[in-house]
C-alpha cells in the first residue's frame, strides 16, 4: 500500500503556533469571545501580526446558545480585524482541516492559516442532542428513544465488549489515567480534581455501558493553531512542530450500521497511511494524544492503529504505560475527558506543546521516568467514528 | 404500566419518500424491505440507490421479522423529558434474517438478562399518533 504519493509532504507542513483560552467553566462569555482570544493568542505565539493571517478555518458550525450571535468565518474575521483570502467553516464533523490548509499553503493560496474553535457550552449547556434544541428528530433513532452520540459509540462499545471482552475494567484505567496527567496540567478544567478507579465505577451510568464518567466534559473555552510551510516556520525562529505524516478516512456511515470484527472504521487506513507517510513504526512513537469523546474511543482508535490485539486492551491499557511516568504515555494533557473540549485542537495543540517542551510540570522528558519524544501520534475524528483523521508530528528542524 | 419499553415518544420517524412503504406495512404490522432488482442485496436504511451495485431498481420484500441482537445499550437517563417515565429502556441493532440491521428496542424482558447474539422476534407497537414501530422480544431458542 502506498500513501498516496504524499511521501513528499513529509515534514512540510508545520504548526507555528498554538493559542489557548480560560477553559473548563468559564461563565459570562460569548463564545465568540473563545474563539477571538484563542486567534489572538495562536497569531501571538508563532510571532506573527494579524495581517499575515490569509486562511481563516473554523471547526464545526455549532448551533448558537442563548442570546449568542451565529458564529460564523465572517463574523470570526470581522471582530479579529482580517480580510482572509480564504474563509472556510466545517458545516458538519467532517475532519478536513488537516488536508485543506495543506492544499492551500502547498499551492501557495494562502502562507499562514488559522484553524480555531470556541463555545460556551458548558455555563449555557450545550446537550449535543440536537432534538432539544431545535425540536425535530435527526433522524428515525429518536421514535425509539436513542438519543445522543453516546448511545451511538456506547452501541460500538458493547459489541467490542462481546466480541473482544473489553469493558468497564478497561475504560476506568482511561479515566483514571487522564486524570492523573490533567492533575499536572493548570490549564485542565479538571486540575486538582484526581479521579480515581473506584470513583469511576461508583459513577452514575447514562447509557449502559457507559457511565458519566466516560464522556468527554462539555466546556467552555477556545483553541486555535496556526499552520504555515516548514520554511517559513523556520524563518519565524520559534519553537515548531512538522507533520512527518497523516492519514484521512471517511468511513461515512454510522457504525451502527458496520461490523464491528470487519474492522472497516477510518482509523485503519488513516493510521497506516500517516505510519507509511512518515516512514516510521509504532515502536518510534513516544506518545499518543488521541481524540477521546469517550473513553471507548481511545481504546477503538489505538487499537484500529494496530497497537494491540482487540482483545489485549486490558493488558495494554495500563498505568505503567499510559500514565504519567509511563512507557507510552497518553493524552498527556488530560484529554477532552480532563482538560477540555476543543474537539481536535485538544490533542493536536498537546501534541506541539509537548514536541516544543512547553508543557510545564507534565513535560515528557522531565517528568520522572519519561523520555523526550521525537514523534508524537494524534487523532481526531468527527461525529460516531465517522470521519478520522491521524497525525504523526515531531519537532521542527530536528 | 409503561408498554414495556417500546418507545412512546413524540418524535415521528421520517415519512421519506424512500421510507414511507416500510413505515406503512408496520402499519400493517409487516416488516418491509427494499430489495435490488439486480443483485438482490436487501437494504436498510431505504434509498433511492443500491449500496451495492448502484442499480436504481428495487422491490419489497416481507422480513419474516426473525433476527439477533447485534449490539444494545440501556438508558439509564432521560436525553429528552418525555421518556422520563420510561426508564430504563433498551435501544438495540438487530440483524434480520434477511441481512439487514435495524435500529430498534427490545422489550419484554429484564435488560441485565440481554446478550449480543441473542435470538428475538418483531412485534409492533401502535402508537397513539398513528405510526406503528417495530420492536423486537427475546425468543428461546
Amino acid at each position: 500500500m502506498s500513501a498516496g504519493g504524499r511521501e513528499r509532504l513529509k515534514d512540510r507542513l508545520a504548526v507555528v503556533g498554538v493559542g489557548y483560552t480560560p477553559q473548563g467553566k468559564v461563565p459570562g462569555r460569548t463564545a465568540l469571545s473563545f474563539h477571538l482570544e484563542a486567534c489572538v493568542n495562536a497569531i501571538a505565539d508563532a510571532g506573527l501580526r494579524k495581517e499575515d493571517i490569509d486562511g481563516l478555518l473554523l471547526y464545526r458550525h455549532l448551533e448558537p446558545l442563548g442570546e449568542d450571535l451565529d458564529v460564523t468565518g465572517f463574523l470570526v474575521a470581522q471582530h479579529l480585524g482580517i480580510r482572509p483570502a480564504v474563509l472556510s467553516q466545517e458545516a458538519y464533523c467532517y475532519r478536513s482541516w488537516l488536508t485543506h490548509a495543506l492544499g492551500l499553503l502547498e499551492t501557495g493560496v494562502c502562507r499562514y492559516v488559522l484553524v480555531c474553535y470556541g463555545d460556551n457550552g458548558r455555563s449555557q449547556r450545550r446537550s449535543f442532542v440536537g432534538e432539544l434544541h431545535c425540536g425535530a428528530p435527526a433522524d428515525d433513532g429518536a421514535a425509539f428513544g436513542d438519543f445522543s452520540v453516546m448511545a451511538k459509540y456506547a452501541l460500538c462499545a458493547r459489541r467490542a465488549m462481546y466480541e473482544d471482552g473489553t469493558g468497564p475494567h478497561v475504560w476506568k484505567r482511561i479515566a483514571a489515567s487522564q486524570r492523573r496527567w490533567a492533575c499536572l496540567n493548570p490549564r485542565a478544567a479538571m486540575y486538582g480534581k484526581p479521579l480515581s478507579e473506584e470513583d469511576y465505577l461508583s459513577a452514575e451510568y447514562l447509557v449502559e455501558p457507559f457511565r458519566i464518567l466516560d464522556a468527554t466534559m462539555i466546556t467552555d473555552g477556545g483553541r486555535a493553531i496556526v499552520l504555515t510551510t516548514a520554511e517559513r516556520a523556520k524563518e519565524l525562529g520559534r519553537p515548531y512542530a512538522t507533520v512527518s505524516g497523516f492519514g484521512v478516512s471517511n468511513t461515512a456511515m454510522l457504525p451502527l450500521w458496520q461490523t464491528h470484527t470487519d474492522r472497516t472504521s477510518g482509523a485503519f487506513p488513516a493510521g497506516r497511511d500517516a505510519f507509511e507517510m512518515a516512514g516510521i513504526t509504532r515502536a518510534e512513537i513516544g506518545a499518543c494524544e488521541i481524540y477521546d469523546c469517550f473513553t471507548y474511543t481511545v481504546e477503538a482508535t489505538l487499537r484500529d492503529y494496530g497497537f494491540f490485539e482487540p482483545k489485549d486492551s486490558a493488558e495494554w491499557f495500563v498505568p505503567e504505560r499510559i500514565g504519567p511516568g509511563g512507557s507510552l504515555p497518553v493524552n498527556t494533557s488530560g484529554g477532552l475527558l480532563s482538560e477540555s473540549y476543543c474537539m481536535g485542537l485538544t490533542p493536536v495543540s498537546e501534541a506541539v506543546m509537548q514536541l516544543t517542551g512547553r508543557c510545564g510540570e507534565r513535560q515528557l522528558g522531565v517528568l520522572p521516568g519519561t523520555k523526550r519524544p521525537e514523534f508524537i501520534l494524534c487523532s481526531d475524528n468527527g461525529e460516531v467514528y465517522q470521519s478520522h483523521l491521524a497525525l504523526i508530528l515531531k519537532e521542527g528542524g530536528r | 404500566m409503561m408498554a414495556e419499553g417500546e418507545a412512546k415518544v413524540l418524535f415521528a420517524p421520517k415519512m421519506t419518500h424512500d421510507e414511507r412503504p416500510f413505515w406503512e406495512g408496520c402499519r400493517g404490522h409487516r416488516l418491509l424491505f427494499q430489495r435490488c432488482a439486480r443483485c438482490g442485496k436487501v437494504r436498510w436504511p431505504a434509498s433511492f440507490v443500491c449500496p451495492e451495485c448502484s442499480a436504481f431498481d428495487y422491490d419489497w420484500i416481507e422480513s419474516a421479522g426473525r433476527g439477533r441482537i447485534y449490539s444494545y445499550v440501556v438508558f439509564r437517563r432521560a436525553f429528552h423529558p418525555s421518556l422520563e417515565g420510561r426508564l430504563p429502556y433498551v435501544v438495540a441493532s438487530v440483524d434480520l434474517d434477511e441481512g439487514v440491521r435495524l435500529l430498534t428496542n427490545i422489550a419484554g424482558c429484564d435488560p441485565t438478562d440481554l446478550q449480543c447474539g441473542q435470538p428475538v422476534q418483531v412485534e409492533f407497537y401502535d402508537r397513539e399518533d398513528g405510526v406503528s414501530l417495530p420492536f423486537f422480544r427475546p425468543v428461546r431458542q
